[in-house]
């Protein structure tokens, strides 16, 4: 799936123009540092611009995330025009909300980001509210056979102090964590994957949660 | 609910791991509740580096397409729909606002002449208005457009650790220039003299930032009154 994905990027960026190439916001070229972001782009400014009714602020920060926004989405919704639907709208919340971000609540990106998030995780939970309790759909779980709990997680590597915490978590628990906040999946759904005990996998996560609240403050 | 409770249901929440019910009931407490919001904040933040183990998909050249649709839709609607249409995009405001500004400077006009002060009168005017229930708290007015008036309609709360900062920004401006920090209930009158000529549609807004001003030199807070120029007739 990610070998995939990765041929479909470079094509996508074969045929533009080498300017483009050069221009901050392709991340074709570095897909190394696809999840790091460019610390020149001045997210809180370019929400005050939202808030003022510019449409171009809205162009820049959909340049500058829309690919990172929508890879955040598509893992938790598993279907890419749902997820495209999910980034849509998630532009149209920012740009009404713009105005009603503030700064001292916490990072502008961070921000949008949540937003992007919730509305994904919404979708999925007022989904299975939706369905019947025992309709919970097993095939959209990937390789649902028999895992190795340590390993069910493709877990990448990256710098900063949540992951400096994490690792201090025993890897059945880091899964937890990582399966609820990047896939999105619910109690049930993290304790089919990884054949524990529901009322087990809730413990883990709650422990885990206290776990990295004490090493990150 | 203990502090330690709610700490819990803020980052279950932010997790993910919460039921439709449960999450519905969250997004109806954080309206009210600035312990939950503050710890789901918190949460926030903690864990958004994860965001990182998502590997970026390009979306389909369509979907901005479809965005740019959308807000452009939302422009035109009428306010019959008030959730999904958001306020500076709303013309009878504006109008309106327009016609106040107008009443406004007949007023203040008067009462300059009641008081016979040697001014003419104001040729621009603006009234800042809150964003979220549009009421005014500010009138700025010009004479000419070297010189400005800011001047309070009452006296604005603001957190005891914050500051207002004025701000204009021009059509064609790349970003709003800092006008300085104002006092609630404060008149103010400031020169324009380093920046060009006031002019119509010339944006004016009130910014919460911290008690110095703006560590960033741009509006960093949010917007507390905004309001655009109009040239008086």
């Amino acid at each position: 799936m990610s070998r995939l994905r990765t041929v479909q990027t470079r094509l996508i960026c074969s045929d533009t123009s080498p300017a483009e190439q050069a221009g901050v916001s392709k991340d074709c070229r570095r897909p190394k540092l696809l999840s790091v972001p460019e610390p020149s782009f001045d997210y809180e400014a370019c929400l005050a611009d939202c808030a003022r009714g510019e449409q171009q602020a809205l162009h820049n920060l959909y340049d500058q995330e829309s690919a990172r926004l929508l890879g955040v989405a598509l893992r938790i919704v598993r279907d890419t025009a749902l997820a495209e639907d999910i980034v849509h709208d998630a532009f149209i919340k920012i740009w009404a909300r713009a105005a009603s971000y503030d700064a001292s609540r916490g990072s502008a990106r961070g921000w949008i980001f949540s937003v992007t998030r919730h509305l994904a995780l919404n979708f999925m939970r007022d989904n299975a509210r939706n369905a019947s309790a025992s309709e919970f759909d097993e095939n959209a779980l990937p390789d649902d056979s028999a895992t190795v709990i340590a390993d069910s997680f493709e877990y990448r590597e990256h710098s900063g102090r949540i992951y400096n915490c994490l690792e201090l978590l025993e890897p059945a628990r880091r899964n937890c964590i990582l399966h609820a906040y990047v896939d999105g999946y619910s109690h049930a759904q993290i304790a089919a994957k990884l054949g524990a005990p529901l009322g087990t996998v809730k413990a883990w996560i709650k422990r885990s949660l206290s776990a990295l609240r004490e090493c990150m403050g | 609910m203990s502090p330690q409770a709610i700490d819990e249901l803020a980052s279950e929440y932010v997790l993910g791991t919460l039921s439709a019910e449960q999450r519905d009931e969250v997004r109806q407490r954080l309206a009210s509740e600035p312990e939950l919001r503050a710890a789901v904040d918190a949460w926030e933040q903690r864990l958004l580096d994860l965001t990182a183990q998502a590997e970026s998909q390009q979306p389909s050249p369509l979907l901005w397409r479809r965005i740019e649709r959308s807000v452009n839709s939302a422009r035109r609607q009428t306010p019959a729909q008030p959730t999904t249409q958001s306020w500076w995009n709303m013309l009878p405001l504006w109008r309106g606002l327009a016609g106040a500004g107008i009443a406004a400077s007949v007023v203040l006009a008067s009462v300059l002449m009641l008081r016979g002060a040697a001014v003419s009168e104001p040729s621009y005017l603006v009234v800042l208005v809150a964003p979220q229930d549009k009421a005014p708290g500010w009138v700025v007015q010009a004479s000419n457009r070297e010189e400005i008036q800011l001047i309070p309609l009452g006296v604005a709360e603001i957190p005891q650790d914050k500051a207002l900062q004025f701000w204009t920004k021009g059509d064609d401006w790349q970003a709003p220039v800092s006008l300085g920090l104002v006092k609630p209930g404060q008149s103010l009158s400031i020169s324009l003299d380093k920046l060009p000529p006031l002019a119509p549609n010339q944006l004016f807004e009130l910014t919460l930032e911290s008690p110095t001003g703006s560590p960033t030199g741009k509006p960093t807070g949010p917007i507390q009154f905004i309001g655009r120029a109009v040239k008086v007739i």
